[in-house]
């Protein structure tokens, strides 16, 4: 048992999943020698070998597609993308070959793309995106979105061992969090023994009974700071981490609009066209008689993200926009 | 040293014939090589390469089988029994039949729309193909996709995406595997010669030539990349000329004899088995057709220039001079061996069409893999 970073979480859950299993190795940028742009494969290469922590050439689509192949062979590739924003490159390999070729009855495709997204400060327009709703509408993937160092490494865990192309957005900006800084209810304790997530379960982070915040990503850090804020004025919001995308958790998110009857959906995407647009209407279609006040969300702006800090400020939902939102449901 | 082993060694082309190469006068009875800038003339010795009468047979047996599968997938969608499209190869059997003939039984293929020759070959029943072109329940999709958007993972054949060029670097990964398994086993695939003109293409070759993986890569060059002409899809005169780019050997040949392409592709495939890397083959043929049942050939196409690969440059039919000149096979053996090459495509037609389509309920199945 022990508290490590977001970073270090990921980390041990490539490390020990290579040695569980010959079958996983790693294809990426600059991952071996270097131990990639974020360091989480420091020193793999040294123990795993040059053949398992593999330096590929700069060609996100051509080694996206040979770890597709290698996978359709039985192997298990973890890919790393050095930026999320990239993942563009690749974008027919995942959509159109990987995500559709169970489904064509061509075998499974156990693949993990690993994608660092969202805001960093002053990142800019290559280095902030969030991917997900790009790829939200495809079939045959699925996406996964770990907030916490326990989630991050039981979920990336059950992606290695999951038979089909996962997506697995990781947060910059929690790399490196200091774990002290984070919330009790941020940094639960790692078992020393295996231990996996399984996807299409979200997490109460908050018992509330006035209103709920169903959130991913890094705005559940927004989110809870909001809801201590709301609890002072007596408001008590339930806080949701859906963990995991695609699937999602659709039981969690109707049971708590029918405990409140109120919801704020946040994430840190656009809220155009946005994750929180599904969820939105699948609360519309099968909870409507619960409602007791039309359903708000919280999301970038509709614009690409800007580097200078005043700009992107302005972009990335605050947790004042979300304090504001949270009153104007307690209050309707 | 004698004439026959100056022949192998071959002789220096020059920048001059490179920059003038004409893919018709060029290739009678030779080959170019390219090993970094080092390019040479090889005539071809058919009478040395040989294969015995059985091979000889087999590979007649499955050109010929090849274009009548796919005349009668033709006649099948004049009837209306195909949904969607078709596309055809006619004029690349020789190039698909001769490569993956040189293919194991474990080794993967990774074939493009103009190769049912490579699916015949490799063991890919005709009536599983015409099952599929027909959008029924014994097609390997099982209804989920059509024309030569086709696998067959019982014989380690992969299914091709439309995106052009997407196969090399799967290709590529799957020889990848095999080489970190240490299984010494070789992979095939095939590209268009409009193929070449994508990243895919390059991504794919570089990665295997940096990592020296076990992979043999053929450009199917059939002069139409659907109603583009060659000189619009690349500046350089052949394709062949991008191997050295890639720090890979190359070959220029004429795709349409199949023993010359079997020489070949054989010899690059065991280059790859021993651990040499990959080899990058330019196969010459002619699009005999055009690039789907629907597309009207005679609008674009030289009538000229393809009257004269018709006559003289047709695989099957010099396949059959061959069989015939050179005394291996008589008359009535290449008669033979056409008339059951037909009979077994109607036949696998006839059980096709007794296949059911597929179920709507199913239709939510296999989204996910278990």
């Amino acid at each position: 048992m022990g508290q490590i970073t977001y970073r270090q979480a990921i980390s041990e859950a490539l490390w020990e999943e290579m040695e569980r299993d010959k079958e996983v190795f790693l294809y990426g940028e600059d991952i071996g020698l270097g131990g990639g742009a974020f360091y989480i494969t420091k020193g793999f290469q040294e123990h795993f070998g040059r053949d398992r922590v593999v330096d590929v050439p700069l060609s996100e689509a051509g080694w996206t597609g040979a770890a597709i192949g290698a996978a359709l062979t039985g192997m298990r590739p973890v890919i790393e993308f050095q930026f999320a924003d990239f993942v563009t490159e690749s974008f027919k390999m995942i959509v159109d070959l990987a995500a559709g070729n169970h489904f064509r009855q061509m075998g499974p495709v156990p693949l993990v793309i690993r994608l660092p997204g969202a805001a960093l400060v002053s990142a800019g327009p290559f280095h902030s995106q969030n991917p997900e709703p790009w790829f939200f509408g495809t079939p045959g993937l699925k996406i996964i979105a770990p907030t916490t160092a326990y989630d991050a490494k039981g979920m990336l865990k059950t992606a290695i061992r999951d038979n089909n192309p996962v997506i697995y957005l990781e947060y910059k900006k929690l790399y490196n969090y200091p774990v002290n800084e984070l919330p009790d209810i941020l940094r639960p304790d790692i078992p020393s023994d295996d231990y996996t997530v399984p996807f299409g379960e979200a997490r109460t982070l908050r018992e509330g009974e006035d209103v709920s915040l169903v959130t991913f990503g890094t705005t559940v850090l927004q989110a809870l700071e909001a809801a201590d804020i709301l609890e002072e004025e007596g408001v008590s919001t339930e806080v949701i981490d859906m963990r995991s995308i695609l699937p999602y958790d659709k039981e969690a998110i109707l049971r708590t609009v029918e405990k409140t009857g109120k919801l704020l959906i946040l994430h840190e995407a656009r809220k155009h066209g946005g994750i929180s647009g599904e969820f939105a209407a699948v609360v519309a279609e099968e909870a409507f008689e619960h409602l007791d006040a039309p359903i708000q969300r919280v999301g970038a702006t509709n614009t690409p993200i800007p580097l200078s800090p005043p700009l992107e400020n302005a972009y990335l939902p605050s947790t004042q926009k979300v304090v504001d939102a949270l009153r104007e449901l307690a209050a309707y | 040293m004698s004439e026959t082993t100056a022949e192998r060694a071959g002789i220096p082309a020059t920048s001059d014939e490179l920059a003038r190469l004409d893919y018709f006068e060029d290739l009678r009875d030779r080959y170019l090589s390219l090993d970094g800038l080092d390019a040479k003339w090889h005539s071809f010795e058919r009478e040395n390469s040989y294969p015995s009468f059985e091979t000889c047979m087999r590979l007649h047996y499955f050109m010929s089988h090849t274009r009548a599968v796919e005349e009668t997938l033709d006649s099948a969608f004049r009837s209306g029994h195909i949904p969607g499209t078709a596309y055809f190869a006619r004029g690349n059997e020789a190039a698909s039949v001769g490569s993956a003939s040189c293919l194991r039984d474990e080794e993967w293929l990774v074939p493009m729309h103009r190769n049912c020759g490579a699916h015949l070959v490799k063991g890919h029943p005709a009536r599983s193909i015409m099952a599929h072109f027909f959008g029924r329940m014994d097609g390997p999709s099982r209804g989920r996709d059509g024309n030569f958007h086709i696998g067959y993972r019982p014989k380690k054949i992969t299914q091709l995406i439309s995106h052009i060029g997407s196969m090399i670097p799967v290709a590529a990964g799957i020889a990848w595997a095999e080489k970190a398994r240490g299984t010494g086993r070789a992979t095939l695939t095939y590209i268009g010669d409009g193929g070449t003109s994508t990243g895919d293409f390059h991504e794919g070759v570089n990665f295997a030539a940096v990592h020296k993986l076990p992979v043999v890569f053929i450009i199917d060059n059939n002069q139409y990349a659907y109603k583009t002409l060659l000189k619009e899809q690349y500046a350089c005169k052949s394709l062949i000329l991008k191997a050295p780019g890639y720090g890979i050997p190359g070959f220029l040949i004429d795709g349409t004899d199949i023993l010359l392409v079997r020489k070949i592709c054989s010899e690059a495939i065991d280059r790859a088995r021993a651990g040499e890397g990959p080899t990058l083959i330019e196969s010459v043929t002619m699009r005999l057709a055009g690039h789907s049942v629907y597309d009207k050939y005679s609008d674009y196409v030289d009538l000229e220039n393809l009257r004269r690969w018709t006559n003289e440059r047709d695989p099957l039919e010099r396949y059959d001079t061959f069989l015939e000149e050179s005394g291996m096979a008589t008359i009535e053996e290449i008669s033979a061996s056409h008339a059951r090459a037909r009979a077994d495509a109607e036949t696998a037609r006839d059980e096709a069409l007794k296949s059911p389509f597929p179920d709507p309920a199913t239709l939510n199945d296999d989204v996910y893999a278990p």
